[in-house]
């Protein structure tokens, strides 16, 4: 809910093409099939994605088609992530060497087997790890295609436009200093290749 | 052209527009009259980074302050450091934004819009068309003045006047 309350960061996206005929029918199911739904308790699942409630991020239900605010769509993205602390991992992971040393009587262990117990300790512990949650929100001006979001990790940015796209399927392209020159030119009729002779200033004093 | 050649090759044009913006914003009394969005101020705050530029190793220096117009940030444009983020205060009437520009992308860093009058228990819809609508004027500032710096650097005015203008700016900052 950073977009209502607080600062905000924000990219812009254009969307590609025209909306569908049909989206006002068609997006509450494709919505729903991308809504946020929780990780599991006691599985080893480490990531879950998808669409909450942009006033509410408990709510993925979106019952009453509440992210529909003409002429907008407005959502959080709700990432989930359990991740288990490195410390914890290699305080364990020495406890249950030690402990299979003295159960097998050996010395030594394998590489390929000490990757084994390295690989249970961590599934046992994501079982008992807390997920950690965020939310970006991000609002569709459907009439001008625009989507801003409400990040600028590129990371991110790049997972939230695939997820869009599985949603909607819609492109999102990033907004970027040339791609709005080239509109603004193009709005006003002008040749846009004239942008391609422009040259980066430069102030250096032996230049001058 | 793939998206990153274009963005790689077209990286100046933000940047750019950051220095222009700056020297535009200390030059005219922070005053822009931008026909249908009104008239605006706009200043660059207390923070600029910017950024070696080349094969070389990237280098970025930060400057801070409010000291007679960031001669230290003006100074870097000398060695060829490029602007690649600012701190950026907007007034429009008794309203005011802050935010942080970020000139590889247009994005907005830590945005600040004036205070929400609505009330989320109240009227939560009521919230949200404010909010948004407060976010999305900062934005269409900075896009009509980008647009008027990309208009102006293809017309004739920009190498008769404007950039005569801008470097005796900059040379007066050393």
């Amino acid at each position: 809910m950073s977009i209502i309350l607080g600062s905000i960061n924000l990219t812009r996206f254009s969307v590609e093409g025209p909306l569908p005929d049909h989206y006002m029918e068609e997006f509450p199911g494709r919505i729903a099939r991308h809504a946020f739904r929780k990780l599991r308790e006691d599985s080893t699942e480490e990531r879950a994605v998808g669409w909450v409630n942009i006033m509410e991020m408990l709510d993925s239900e979106f019952g009453g088609k509440e992210f529909f605010k003409d002429p907008y769509i407005a959502m959080s993205w709700r990432v989930d992530e359990r991740k288990v602390p490195g410390k914890a991992l290699k305080l364990h992971l020495r406890e249950a060497e030690l402990e299979i040393k003295r159960a097998e009587n050996v010395q030594y262990l394998s590489k390929a087997r000490l990757q084994e117990i390295k690989e249970r300790v961590r599934l046992q512990l994501l079982r008992r790890t807390i997920p950690n949650s965020s939310v970006y929100d991000m609002v569709w001006h459907l009439p001008l295609g625009v989507v801003i979001f409400g990040s600028v990790s590129s990371r991110l940015c790049d997972e939230f436009a695939e997820f869009f796209f599985k949603t909607f399927d819609l492109r999102l392209h990033s907004i970027f200093p040339y791609s709005l020159a080239h509109k603004c030119l193009e709005d006003d009729g002008v040749g846009t290749d004239l942008l391609d002779d422009l040259y980066p200033l430069s102030f250096q004093t032996e230049k001058w | 052209m793939v998206l990153l050649e274009r963005l790689r090759q077209s990286e100046f044009l933000g940047r750019d527009f950051l220095v222009w913006l700056w020297f535009k914003s200390e030059t005219n009394g922070g005053e822009f009259d931008l026909g249908e969005l009104g008239r605006i101020e706009l200043r660059f705050g207390r923070k600029i980074k910017l950024q070696a530029e080349g094969d070389r190793a990237t280098e970025t220096i930060t400057c801070a302050g409010h000291a007679p117009h960031m001669k230290e940030a003006r100074f870097a444009l000398t060695v060829d450091k490029k602007v690649t983020e600012a701190e950026i205060t907007l007034t429009i009437g008794k309203d005011l934004w802050s935010f942080v520009l970020d000139a590889k992308w247009m994005n907005f860093k830590s945005l600040k819009t004036p205070k929400v009058v609505q009330d989320k228990n109240d009227d939560p819809d009521g919230l949200f068309y404010e909010k948004i609508f407060l976010v999305e004027k900062a934005i269409s500032v900075v896009d009509a003045l980008y647009f008027s710096y990309v208009k102006l650097r293809l017309s004739p005015q920009w190498g008769n006047e404007e950039r005569p203008q801008l470097i005796r700016w900059i040379r007066e900052g050393r």
